[in-house]
């Protein structure tokens, strides 16, 4: 049913013809979307592409190939590819983690400066955080400097970029799973504590199995973020060796002034697959946690 | 005398209590606090010293590291370079930059002109007419306009890099050149068109979905009333649904302002400033390309973190205005359970 | 265990929760917190489980300040209105929850979760997830695990409001057996004063955060300190007569108003005698039809009749807008606009002061 129309009753026909334009409208409106999609898909299959059209090397329609994803067997691809998982996954644990305890804190415990923090997280939410990459380039070089730890979390490494993107992301996660916490019972969390059980353990063994649907939101929404993360990881690593997919794509681009676009849309696609999957099976959470209030975009 | 003793002893064990719950409650928060601390607040205060001194490839230091500091870090043995403190002279600079009102003009074209077609005007038309067909077709239309969100943007550029191609390449070309139309390489030839077009399909969704989730919770007795009055779809949108949704609009409008003011990602990847001479080149970017991509590997930190921190005082402005306007605040309860 | 709140108040900002309450609960008896929705005994209760910190005042278990002490070590079991199961776990580990924090063995746990869960009867559930059983059988799991813990103090919050009529009165003959036969101290929250009535020792009626009686079922119905109290207990509600006057003529004591004039018993009669303008109070069961006219009968006409099943629930206009229920035998078919004379029984009567509220025969 549509929300602001009763489309069953009063004028036919009037009524009819609104509706046709409106679907005519959005029909035209997605077009530019679907071509873009529709020639990514063409173009991983052929040897060229004229328009959407697919060439032959001789100019004929046709030229249909797999030779496009000959890249699966270059070691390099599945090295990019496990960097941009490790960066998703670390999202993924990073933001879920951290968020879900901080969430938790101003949610549902009474403590010194709960109302500033709270603000605080609003605010860092709104704000734009990529105009911070200067500095956060000599914090990482400041990491880097450190014993141990520079080597895993410094400037030019998998886990910097990965922190980075996990603390950019945490305003929005943590706002997320506080909004998930305040519609728990609290007397269930009431009858945990009168049970014998410490905050943590109510967090983690009573909370945390009630807001699973939202956690589950949350890391999609969090393993789509670090997996399709062009930026930061363009911006803090150098080489090929600790850059994820989509720098590889875009060093694949602007490799020579001959780019074989076939062979980039091929490694295009191959990293919209996870994407398709999640956009498939979970669209409603997907545009659910957007109106949520994200990080809006662009 | 006892009693005094007593009530001292019993107000000590009272803070010590205090002091131990919101320890508990802090190690809740730590994990969180650290990386914000890391990445939000040091870099905040390090844009501002950064922006005061001279930092550079060719002056690389660590830049902490100035004025009286330098012989106590040369004796840490941290490397010191010869960053200076400057004051405000990268400010000064900023604004005596020959390409400073180009660069200020892209931007404001750029965010108004985005903002007006795409990330409200078209949000809402998108929004009024995914809830004013048949809901489950409604919700596939809006399925689709998330898209190119959660398009890689290297992936989603390469898109629109094909669509807007030279012939015999380009997707817009191929359809074009029938009608009668010259072929042209439609990104050298529009950036601004293209610049705007890439943002406004990827920033239309945020406002199409905040807007419709609106425009479903106004009670349908409204519309129904008004249309019983014999209204318009035109009337009805006008004077009830808009209204209705004013602070939705009004959230949207000044959130996105924030988010174009400060987002380059599809501008670097796109035409990345060009073509030509700062063609497209906007604030953000400029502060991005100073600081951290240069085509002579001379990096100007300083001068870029100026560029950058001016960004930043606009994003803290606009922060405490949503605390004000949109009171959020105002929206969070509190915790039901004391902590003894 | 032995309860007592001392001077205990609770408040959040200007907000007045609790004020200043003080009581005392004996080792196992069944108290009832009685009053209106928000008047500020769920808070009371939830202070003494430990969940919200007493702005000022005192609690104290047997003696002892527990105002610091966690609720977890306050060995007390709590049963709640949404029955506060956890969805995600089996009854059996519903049960075992606070014994399995204790961390006893598994033995011992199986033993008595199965103990405990025998007794409210819903042993062959163990299995289930709280999702798939009952309102009734939830509020059984939730009863069992506030007691496989041997708790010292029972706490139940408006245990029973979420079940329907029928399942709530046997639900509440066996919450009172099962206290009785354990002997547990415990604390009920109702706002349903028959529940309060069929169940407690002793009624603390709480209105406004303010402790309005605590006393016995029988004394708070037989004799109300105060006017909220004989209006809010008893069902149907007291007649409240307004602007009665009571004078003495002849050795008679009479109590009157434009509506009517009948005669008082001497021992309430002289308490309030000449006090001029009072409230008069009577229960609908003590209104009854008048046999014959003698004279001490009050005249009205029928208003509204309300079948009640076993009693039609009477609505009487009385001369200068006084409205009485009573309650008639449906056999009788009295309907609106009938005249008809009844019976005060006025050795029942109470008399309020309008002025303070309180009554005047008990002060």
């Amino acid at each position: 049913m549509a929300v602001w129309v009763e489309t069953e009753q009063v004028d036919g026909i009037g009524q009819r013809l609104r509706n046709a334009v409106a679907y005519i409208l959005l029909a035209v409106s997605i077009i530019p979307i679907l071509v873009g999609y529709a020639w990514l898909l063409i173009a991983t299959f052929s040897y060229r592409t004229e328009g959407l059209l697919p060439k032959d090397p001789q100019g004929n329609i046709g030229g249909w190939t797999l030779a496009n994803w000959q890249f699966v067997t270059d070691p390099l691809i599945w090295r990019v590819t496990f960097n941009s998982l490790v960066i998703a996954l670390g999202m993924v644990v990073g933001v879920g983690f951290a968020s879900s305890l901080a969430g938790y804190a101003l949610s549902r415990m009474n403590f010194a400066g709960r109302k500033g923090f709270l603000s605080m997280t609003l605010v860092l939410h709104a704000f734009p955080s990529v105009t911070l990459l200067i500095s956060i380039f000599f914090v990482l070089q400041a990491i880097s400097a450190l014993p141990g730890v520079g080597k895993v979390f410094g400037y030019n490494t998998v886990g910097g970029v990965a922190l980075v993107m996990v603390s950019l992301d945490l305003p929005l996660g943590i706002w997320l799973m506080k909004g998930f916490f305040d519609n728990i019972s609290w007397d269930m969390e009431r009858a945990a504590l009168i049970d014998g059980a410490s905050r943590f353990r109510v967090w983690w063994e009573i909370i945390m199995p009630q807001i699973r649907p939202g956690l589950a939101a949350l890391a999609i929404f969090t393993f789509l973020t670090g997996w399709s993360a062009y930026l930061i990881p363009a911006t803090f690593t150098i080489g090929t060796k600790v850059s994820n997919l989509p720098v590889y794509i875009n060093y694949l681009m602007g490799e020579t002034s001959l780019t074989n676009w076939n062979q980039v849309a091929a490694v295009g696609l191959f990293q919209m697959i996870p994407i398709l999957v999640f956009f498939f099976f979970t669209q409603e959470k997907l545009l659910n946690i957007y109106s949520g209030g994200t990080k809006g975009g662009v | 005398m006892e009693a005094v003793v007593q009530e001292q002893a019993m107000e000590m064990v009272a803070r010590r209590r205090s002091w131990r719950v919101s320890l508990e409650a802090f190690s809740f928060m730590s994990p969180a606090m650290v990386l914000v601390t890391l990445f939000f607040f040091i870099p905040v205060v390090l844009l501002l010293w950064i922006s005061l001194t001279n930092l550079s490839s060719n002056t690389f230091g660590n830049p902490l590291c100035v004025g009286g500091m330098r012989d106590f870090c040369e004796s840490l043995g941290i490397r010191v370079g010869r960053v200076e403190f400057v004051g405000v002279s990268n400010y000064r600079r900023l604004f005596a930059d020959r390409f400073f009102p180009k660069i200020l003009g892209n931007t404001l074209f750029y965010v108004f002109t985005t903002l007006i077609f795409f990330n409200v005007g078209l949000a809402l038309i998108l929004a009024l007419l995914t809830t004013h067909i048949e809901r489950r077709t409604g919700f596939l239309f809006r399925a689709i306009w998330l898209l190119p969100r959660i398009t890689p943007s290297v992936i989603y550029i390469m898109m629109w890099k094909r669509i807007s191609a030279d012939a015999p390449y380009g997707i817009l070309n191929q359809f074009l050149v029938p009608l009668g139309f010259e072929p042209k390489a439609w990104l050298k030839e529009a950036p601004w068109l293209f610049v705007i077009i890439t943002n406004g399909f990827v920033g239309a969704s945020f406002g199409m979905l905040i807007f419709s989730s609106a425009i479903e919770s106004i009670p349908r007795d409204y519309i129904m009333a008004a249309k019983v009055d014999g209204a318009s779809t035109l009337q009805i949108i006008r004077t009830i649904i808009i209204p209705l949704i004013k602070w939705p609009l009004l959230f949207v409008t000044t959130y996105q302002t924030l988010s174009l003011l400060a987002s380059f990602e599809y501008i670097l990847l796109l035409t990345n400033g060009g073509p030509g001479l700062y063609r497209t080149e906007v604030w953000s970017l400029t502060a991005y390309h100073r600081a951290l991509q240069t085509y002579f590997g001379n990096n100007q930190w300083g001068y870029g973190a100026a560029w950058g921190f001016v960004l930043v005082v606009i994003g803290i402005i606009f922060s405490l205005i949503y605390l004000r306007v949109f009171r959020f605040d105002e929206l969070v309860q509190e915790p039901k359970i004391d902590a003894l | 265990m032995r309860v007592e709140l001392r001077n205990l108040s609770k408040r959040w900002g200007n907000v007045v929760g609790v004020d200043n309450i003080s009581l005392e609960v004996k080792d196992g008896e069944f108290v009832a917190f009685l009053g209106p929705s928000g008047c500020g005994k769920t808070t009371t209760l939830l202070m003494i489980a430990g969940i919200y910190k007493p702005t000022s005042g005192e609690i104290l278990f047997d003696g002892r300040v527990v105002n610091h002490v966690p609720p977890k070590d306050r060995n007390i079991g709590m049963v709640f209105q949404s029955y506060a199961l956890y969805p995600h776990m089996t009854v059996f580990d519903n049960i075992a929850y606070p014994l399995k924090l204790q961390k006893l063995p598994k033995e011992e746990i199986r033993e008595r979760v199965q103990r405990v869960a025998d007794m409210m009867g819903i042993g062959h559930l163990l299995d289930r997830k709280p999702g798939q059983l009952s309102g009734g059988q939830q509020q059984r799991v939730a009863l069992g695990r506030a007691l496989v813990k041997n708790p010292k103090l029972l706490l139940f919050d408006e245990p029973l409001s979420n079940l329907d009529a029928r399942l709530r009165l046997t639900m509440r003959g066996e919450i009172k057996r099962r206290q009785m036969e354990l002997g547990i101290t415990s604390i009920y929250v109702t706002h349903d004063q028959v529940e309060a009535m069929t169940m407690a020792d002793r009624i603390a009626v709480i209105k406004d955060g303010k402790l309005q009686a605590y006393d016995t079922p029988e004394e708070l119905y037989e004799r109300p300190r105060t006017l909220f109290i004989a209006s809010f207990i008893g069902n149907p509600p007291m007649n409240l007569i307004r602007g009665v006057e009571v004078v003495r003529e002849n050795g008679t004591y009479w109590t009157q108003c434009p509506a009517f004039r009948v005669p008082v018993p001497p021992e309430r009669g002289e308490k309030v005698a000449g006090q001029g303008e009072i409230i008069m109070g009577i229960r609908p069961e003590d209104i009854t039809l008048a046999a014959e006219e003698d004279g001490q009968g009050v005249v009205g006409e029928v208003y509204v009749v309300e079948p009640l099943g076993r009693d039609d629930l009477i609505s009487v206009q009385l001369l200068g807008d006084v409205y009485v229920h009573f309650l008639a035998d449906p056999h009788l078919k009295l309907r609106p606009g009938m005249k008809i004379t009844m019976h005060f029984d006025t050795s029942k009567v109470q008399f309020f002061d309008p002025e303070s509220e309180r009554s005047l025969l008990w002060g």
